[in-house]
């Protein structure tokens, strides 16, 4: 990976990131929302677009993911600070739990092989996982969801964002990575 | 009339002349309050106060209208989660369920409270946001000492937000024309539709990026190091005293809730 500091690529890979999973993380919540918690959604959209910006772009696709989740969770939701510490940081480190693994098993993000296939479908469950226990967790702790409702928390969280990730992410993946290494922020050079 | 985020507002309105940091602060005391806030009476008080503003910024309440379907959302998952799943003592019990649970008057008066403290941010929220420019986040953030860098990307990924919705719907209409129906077919089916559509939405955002990254390039915008902007906004003296006085009143009611009950739960009391 590019050893490289905050500069002007870097910007424009946040904003754009988030700029796009803002809109998209509305719809997602407005159109499959989940009874008993609030700002969470069955079908995570935005989550697709911004696993893949991680995999493609690294921190910052992932930094662009978190500040979308809290401005449309927090800001048209209320629950600003909830939500940072919640589904803010929560989606911040679920795509980075992605590329960790991905990176660590050498996996290809053109997704080329089966072993590819593999790689990605499980690192996705695996993240979704982490941060499905680490919202519904916060959640419990802020008083905004009782214990009963952490279980089904985790279990919607969990089975909505591979969902939302692997049926999104995939083609997105398979389609546009050869047209995406072009680009010079791209890290897998 | 100016452009805002959201809407046009009117130029001499008191709120969106204000000072840019006063908005941001303005923003985070409407969400620190709510939170501070346990007393149901207080929270539904200043519901109605942030309404009354409305009027007196001359923001038309219809924007509250737009925001209808958001705040069903949250309303029922609060009250899904309290009624169904909480155990909250208190003098009468109304419901006992089967798997355990029960509802009293306190777990009503939490479900009214954090409906409340919801109402509370959403309305304060969209008033400010209603009044609340891309310049305004990068000159208040500024002013309030967070890095350039950090306040142009906040106001980036505001001002891309509405230009990626616009974006959407251009595909959308495209493929429409082109014969897709999005409504046709079961869930999976149209979830398939969804995700055609968003190969052509990330090739946009990617063409984006760059268009991004040669722009703010071509115009020399440096990150580090001292900048100048091309407006410089002073605080004037009743800007001061707003500010002293959004700062401090989180802090008095901390102080309340120790002292009055007003400013607490009622139920908790009771129990």
């Amino acid at each position: 990976m590019a050893k490289e500091g905050f500069g002007i690529k870097q910007i424009a890979v946040t904003a754009v990131t988030a700029g796009l999973c803002l809109p998209l993380a509305l719809f997602a919540i407005i159109l499959v929302p989940i009874p008993g918690l609030p700002a969470a959604s069955g079908f995570w959209i935005p989550a697709g677009f911004y696993f893949v910006m991680t995999l493609w772009f690294g921190v910052w696709g992932a930094l662009g993911g978190h500040i979308a989740t809290t401005i449309a969770m927090g800001y048209f939701f209320g629950y600003t600070l909830h939500i940072w510490v919640d589904g803010g940081l929560g989606d911040f480190i679920a795509p980075l739990v992605a590329l960790v693994i991905f990176k660590a098993l050498k996996a290809n993000p053109e997704l080329k092989t089966q072993r590819d296939y593999v790689v990605w479908v499980v690192s996705v469950m695996i993240a979704s996982l982490v941060c499905g226990l680490w919202v519904q967790t916060v959640h419990l702790l802020f008083g905004v969801i009782t214990w009963p409702f952490w279980w089904i928390g985790v279990l919607t969280y969990f089975i909505g964002d591979t969902m939302a990730i692997v049926t999104v992410g995939t083609p997105l993946l398979k389609a546009l990575t050869a047209y995406v290494k072009q680009s010079p922020m791209y890290i897998w050079k | 009339m100016k452009r805002t985020y959201f809407l046009y507002v009117e130029e001499n309105s008191p709120l969106y002349k204000l000072h840019p940091s006063l908005k941001i602060f303005l923003l985070l005391f409407f969400n620190i309050e709510a939170l501070l806030l346990d007393s149901p009476y207080m929270l539904w008080g200043g519901i109605i106060l942030t309404i009354l503003l409305f009027k007196v910024a001359k923001i038309p309440l219809s924007r509250l209208g737009k925001f209808l379907a958001f705040a069903i959302i949250i309303t029922q998952a609060i009250m899904f989660s309290y009624l169904l799943g909480s155990s909250i003592p208190g003098n009468i019990v109304y419901w006992h369920l089967p798997w355990g649970t029960y509802v009293t008057d306190v777990t009503l008066l939490h479900v009214f409270t954090m409906v409340g403290r919801f109402m509370l941010m959403l309305v304060g929220s969209t008033l400010v946001l209603s009044v609340l420019t891309d310049t305004d986040i990068i000159y208040g953030l500024v002013f309030l000492r967070v890095p350039y860098s950090i306040a142009l990307t906040i106001s980036l990924a505001f001002r891309f937000a509405s230009i990626f919705l616009d974006d959407y719907l251009k595909v959308r209409d495209a493929m429409v024309l082109r014969g897709t129906s999005f409504d046709k077919g079961n869930i999976f089916q149209r979830a398939r539709k969804y995700v055609n559509l968003a190969i052509p939405l990330m090739v946009m955002a990617i063409r984006r990026m760059l268009e991004l990254t040669y722009v703010l390039e071509v115009k020399g915008t440096r990150l580090k190091g001292k900048r100048t902007f091309y407006r410089e906004y002073k605080m004037k003296p009743y800007e001061k005293a707003l500010a002293i006085l959004l700062l401090a009143t989180p802090a008095l009611t901390l102080t309340m809730k120790m002292g009055l009950i007003t400013f607490i739960l009622p139920g908790v009391l009771a129990q």
